[in-house]
């Protein structure tokens, strides 16, 4: 096996990992939303999900696959509300749009917090990683 | 006739798209595509690939090619066409 053929499986692992990942969000959205099932059906898959996709971002920000010259604040700030915005509006969809009798203002507000949380740590988990993988390449290059 | 001119400069084209000078280099070293690539721990396919210019290989595989049939990089990979 050289250069050529390991590019060549790498590409088509990529593809085909990227494909099972879409086509498993597919069938969360499907029984979520189509089938209308509670999250303890298919409870299993979405930690599969969840930690799958989280763990693919933190190696990517480890290892320098998304390029970071500098952490700056603003940024940070930016990508955390539109994920806060993002996450909100699927919650509210979820709840009031797709179920009735939809959460009350102050359910979806114990829902908002939650997100708040969840997507701080995350975020905090991502920070920690990109400084952590940026460091490590300085040391490799000292 | 203008078809017969597109045709010639396409086919032109292609000749300058391959690496006709690792072609070369490996005949003069009386070398199969096979045994080159044995040579410098690539496939043949690869190597076949390279010469018609249809994949780009690391510098490292440059390297080994180069050495493999006493040449610099250079002398195989430089495109002296494309510069000014």
């Amino acid at each position: 096996m050289d250069e050529r053929n390991k590019l060549i499986a790498y590409k088509v692992i990529s593809i085909m990992y990227f494909l099972t990942i879409f086509a498993i969000q597919g069938v969360v959205i499907y029984r979520q939303f189509a089938l209308g099932q509670e999250l303890s059906d298919f409870e299993d898959i979405a930690i599969i999900m969840t930690i799958n996709s989280l763990f693919l971002i933190s190696a990517l920000l480890y290892f320098g696959a998304i390029p970071i010259r500098k952490l700056k604040v603003k940024s940070i700030l930016l990508i955390y509300v539109v994920f806060v915005i993002l996450g909100s509006l699927f919650t509210y969809a979820k709840y009031n749009i797709f179920r009735s009798p939809g959460l009350s203002f102050e359910q979806l507000f114990d829902k908002l917090i939650i997100i708040f949380t969840i997507l701080g740590l995350m975020m905090g988990f991502w920070i920690l990683l990109s400084i952590l993988g940026k460091r490590r390449l300085d040391k490799e290059l000292e | 006739m203008q078809y017969i001119f597109c045709i010639m400069e396409y086919l032109y084209y292609i000749c300058l798209m391959e690496n006709l000078k690792l072609k070369i280099a490996r005949v003069e070293n009386s070398l199969s595509q096979q045994e080159l690539a044995d040579l410098v721990g690539a496939t043949r396919q690869t190597i076949g690939l390279i010469e018609k210019g249809k994949y780009n290989p690391s510098l490292n595989l440059c390297i080994n090619i180069a050495k493999a049939l006493n040449k610099t990089l250079n002398d195989l990979f430089w495109d002296e066409t494309n510069m000014k």
